[in-house]
């Protein structure tokens, strides 16, 4: 659990962080978003103090952050960042190793714990460990810099822009891996966006920053169907929100009882892929199949229509 | 804090001009540093005729070594002169591990005595960095602006006189400074091989151990030194915003 | 698209210039200077006039061969074997000119290399080092070349091969202070080069962390080293020579306003704008991202700066400190004007005496000094920055 009470930031007279007050469930993720100058990035540093807040304060599990001395107090929550920021003169060994070592682990963990989370960003330790960050690709670069972010188990994950390097395709195997590994560890994880896109597929809880203030943190669903500001509606987009709503939804639990005679489309899917496919193939109704091939319902093109209805 | 800059600049300019034209003014300043009724000021020349020929060398072999070496640089960096070019580029690096003293004293036995071995080291010496410069700056000409201005149909003079070597003028004016820099410097050791400069007082100085020369000689060249750096920067910087734009 | 063939007789221009000037220098140019003694004007004798006929139109061949090599072949190694070749003959020839001129026994004579000489040894040097920069040799082999060049110089210095010429002759004179010099000569450079490094990099630190204080610093630094080197070893002795007459402890340290003293400050003033301003610059190089994340992830100032900044800017530090050595040991030959010791003294005593060949005496070590540590610190900085970056 990490609560920020009326967290402020001020240089001179501008203020870039207004008084947020906000709630994060511990193992959830939760995505800040907001256009450049909204005062997001700063909200997130104040969290590991990188920035130091200049009034309110910051909770972790109960614990007011400014109790610790700001290097141990880091060295217990991973941060990525845009670029990945990897030491160029080290290899990707010795980078996932940072905090482990700063720790003072022995050294026969710290070498298990790089092993195992190279296995996990699928980089096979015996190839990548002795490499050097400028001899990977854009792509391993940044699983680098998160598996270094995650290396000494950290119970929160900050990261500020961790994808924003990236192009599309890898960005979205990027994004996926980040949701595998939080429910794999059920890290608490803050992540920062300019991309609603991102923001919608990544968290359980978005918050909405604008001018350095808060103006709304719901789960996405609601920032479409109630948005509390026209900022955010803006921000989310109105022509195609219908779509993003049934974007948020997967086919498995939108499916009623009963077998259709359409397509079969996989649980996983969301229900704007079902729509899509419907509307390409003609038919009216589609099967909604499990992974293991057992069928769980079906979903029809009005019931589809119905859940991307506002309210 | 600019019109700090400014009046230290001015007041360090009109001392020097005021100590050149009436030294004597000055001579109880320097007494204390003297022996046995040693010369204060001093005597075996006039001061200003010295600084007038200093600056006269300095300028001589800066405006030749600045011709040279441009057109040198323009030369090599061409299509037909690439074969110089690597030879060139490590000429520059070797040219610039020769001290200067060294330049001058191997010009002595080359040409005699006087100003000719001082002017000949000063321009030798004072070729490197406006010839590196000039290199490095048409070399690193944006690629993308040159394919535009061919684009355009410019000739590959129209490209050199109206985009390249405007657009290399910065590097090629700080090299013609660092250029006249080391030159005031090595212009200062010419005196020992009997050059006319102010490096004579200072020698005159060591020599009859006269502690007052070395330390009017010291003074004067280097802040002559330090005001033509000065004023050399400036004027670039003035020059640079009447060719470009904002 | 088919490949053009090479041209087959391809005339380099370079090579036929210096091929042209070295086969003119041959067959226009004195070979030899050679005076009845030290203080004689001196007759220019040609390579025909000082060996004998077959010896040397062996050389002329050999000379005619490497300008032929010159401007007709291509490849860099070969060039780069003929212009050694043609150095090494030419030198062989010199050496053989002064024993055949020397009459057995006789101290007095002196013979020097004409112009004709120097210009064949900088024409074939000027090819061999352009085919050295076409070859591009790592650092290693570029050290390794260095080595290897003044092991052979060495070993012909050894032997003797060279007593009879007229510099060698200086330096039998002079063998004894020459070793003392040239001690003088490292120390005061290197000397004030640790001093140097000791403050500017601290300050260097301090620069980049304090913006405002970077700009000051470096013009301050930056309009030291517009002084004159005379000028400021002069100023310099004011000030020390009163704190050697005013403080007994300070003239037992050996401070006087003559000597080595004003000389080790100057050098260390001069010295201080490379390696703040390149320290500066190398901190400032360092990805931002990286500091971000060091610090995220909870190093601790001193952490970011020793283990992450300090590595990442070394090679531009380095590179600094090159310019200081080089730089250096070319300023040190001005101290021997105020009793400072080096290779200047000869440079300055053969200036007074009309002596060219006490000059190089001085000037050549002097060179050979710098170059050889601007090779040897580049290679390190090529090292380096090869090391990922």
């Amino acid at each position: 659990m990490i609560q920020l009470e009326s967290l402020t930031k001020q240089y001179g007279p501008t203020t870039v962080v207004d008084g947020v007050t906000l709630a994060i469930a511990s193992g959830s993720i939760t995505v800040i978003v907001g256009t450049s100058g909204s005062g997001k990035s700063t909200l997130l540093r104040m969290i590991n103090r990188l920035i130091e807040p200049s009034g309110g304060r910051v909770l972790i599990d109960g614990h007011d952050t400014s109790a610790t001395p700001v290097h141990l107090l880091r060295r217990k929550i991973g941060y990525a960042i845009q670029g990945h920021g990897l030491f160029p003169h080290r290899t990707v060994g010795e980078n996932i190793a940072t905090v482990p070592r700063l720790l003072g682990w022995s050294a026969a963990r710290i070498q298990a714990r790089v092993d195992e989370l190279l296995r996990i960003f699928q980089l096979e330790p015996a190839e990548f460990a002795a490499k050097f960050p400028h001899q990977l690709s854009g792509g391993q670069q940044q699983r680098v810099g998160v598996a270094r972010a995650l290396a000494a188990e950290p119970a929160v994950l900050l990261m500020d822009e961790p994808f924003g390097a990236l192009d599309p395709i890898i960005r979205g195997k990027a994004q996926q891996d980040l949701l595998d590994i939080q429910r794999r560890f059920g890290t608490t994880v803050v992540l920062v966006t300019h991309d609603m896109d991102e923001a919608f597929h990544l968290g359980d809880h978005v918050a909405v920053m604008s001018q350095g203030r808060l103006l709304q943190y719901d789960p996405p669903a609601l920032l479409l169907t109630r948005p509390a500001d026209p900022f955010v509606s803006r921000l989310t987009g109105t022509a195609d929100r219908s779509l993003k709503l049934l974007s948020l939804t997967t086919a498995g639990e939108a499916a009623e009882p009963g077998v259709g005679e359409g397509p079969s489309v996989p649980a996983a899917a969301s229900l704007r892929e079902v729509l899509s496919d419907l509307v390409w193939s003609g038919a009216t109704a589609a099967t909604v199949m499990r992974s293991d091939g057992t069928p769980a319902g079906r979903l029809t093109l009005a019931g589809i229509l119905a859940r991307g209805r506002a309210g | 804090m600019r019109r700090l800059g400014l009046l230290l600049r001015l007041a360090a300019f009109s001392l020097l001009v005021a100590f050149l034209v009436m030294p004597q003014r000055f001579a109880p300043l320097f007494a204390p540093f003297t022996e046995y009724g040693a010369p204060p000021i001093y005597d075996q020349g006039s001061l200003l005729a010295l600084a007038a020929a200093h600056l006269g060398t300095v300028f001589l072999a800066a405006a030749a070594s600045t011709v040279v070496a441009v057109s040198l640089g323009i030369l090599v960096t061409r299509p037909s002169g690439a074969e110089f070019l690597p030879l060139s580029r490590t000429l520059v690096g070797i040219g610039q591990t020769f001290p200067p003293v060294a330049v001058l004293a191997i010009a002595v036995p080359l040409v005699g005595f006087g100003e000719t071995p001082t002017l000949i080291a000063l321009f030798a010496y004072g070729l490197l960095p406006i010839f590196e410069n000039t290199i490095s700056a048409l070399q690193t000409c944006p690629s993308s602006v040159i394919e535009a201005a061919r684009g355009m149909g410019m000739s590959s003079r129209q490209r050199l006189l109206g985009v390249e070597l405007p657009l290399a003028m910065p590097l090629i004016l700080e090299g013609i400074r660092l250029s006249v820099v080391i030159n005031v410097g090595t212009a200062t050791i010419g005196s020992t091989v009997a050059a006319k400069g102010l490096g004579e007082v200072i020698i005159a100085g060591l020599l009859s151990n006269n502690t007052a020369f070395i330390l009017q000689g010291g003074l004067v060249t280097g802040l002559m030194a330090m005001l033509l750096y000065d004023g050399m920067a400036g004027l670039e910087k003035r020059l640079l915003r009447a060719v470009h734009v904002g | 698209m088919t490949p053009t063939p090479p041209p087959l007789h391809r005339i380099d221009r370079l090579g036929a210039l210096l091929g042209t000037a070295s086969i003119a220098a041959v067959a226009w140019l004195p070979f030899v200077t050679f005076k009845a003694n030290r203080i004689a004007s001196g007759t220019a004798r040609s390579l025909f006039e000082v060996l004998p006929f077959g010896t040397a139109l062996a050389v002329a061949g050999i000379v005619v061969v490497v300008a032929a090599a010159a401007i007709g072949v291509a490849s860099p190694r070969s060039r780069l074997a003929a212009a050694i070749v043609g150095i090494a003959v030419v030198a062989l020839a010199l050496a053989a000119a002064a024993a055949d001129l020397t009459p057995p026994g006789n101290r007095l004579v002196r013979v020097s290399p004409g112009v004709g000489c120097w210009v064949l040894l900088l024409v074939q040097a000027l090819l061999a080092t352009d085919a050295l920069a076409r070859l591009r040799p790592g650092p290693g082999l570029r050290v390794l070349c260095l080595a290897l060049t003044g092991a052979v110089l060495y070993a012909a210095f050894a032997l003797g091969l060279f007593d009879q010429l007229s510099i060698m002759r200086e330096y039998a004179v002079n063998a004894g202070t020459f070793a003392r010099e040239a001690r003088q000569h490292v120390l005061l450079a290197t000397g004030s080069l640790g001093a140097a490094v000791l403050v500017g990099l601290p300050l260097g630190v301090l620069c980049h962390k304090v913006p405002r204080l970077r700009a000051a610093t470096l013009q301050v630094l930056n309009l030291i080293q517009t002084i004159p080197s005379i000028a400021l070893f002069g100023i310099l002795m004011v000030p020390l020579g009163a704190l050697a007459t005013a403080a007994p402890w300070a003239r037992e340290l050996g401070v006087s306003g003559i000597g080595a003293a004003p000389a080790v400050i100057a050098l260390f003033l001069y010295a201080l704008l490379p390696v703040v301003a390149n320290a500066t610059v190398g901190l400032g190089r360092v990805s931002p991202a990286a500091v971000d994340a060091a610090r995220g992830m909870g190093l601790t100032g001193r952490q970011v700066l020793t283990q992450i900044e300090l590595p990442l800017a070394l090679p531009v530090i380095v590179t600094g400190i090159r310019i200081v050595l080089v730089q250096n040991i070319g300023l040190v030959t001005v101290a021997a004007l105020i009793g400072g010791g080096g290779f200047g003294t000869f440079v300055f005593q053969g200036v007074g005496q009309t002596a060219i060949d006490l000059v190089l005496l001085g000037a050549i070590p002097t060179v050979v000094l710098a170059f050889s540590s601007a090779v040897v610190l580049d290679a390190l900085v090529d090292v380096m920055s090869r090391a990922p970056q």
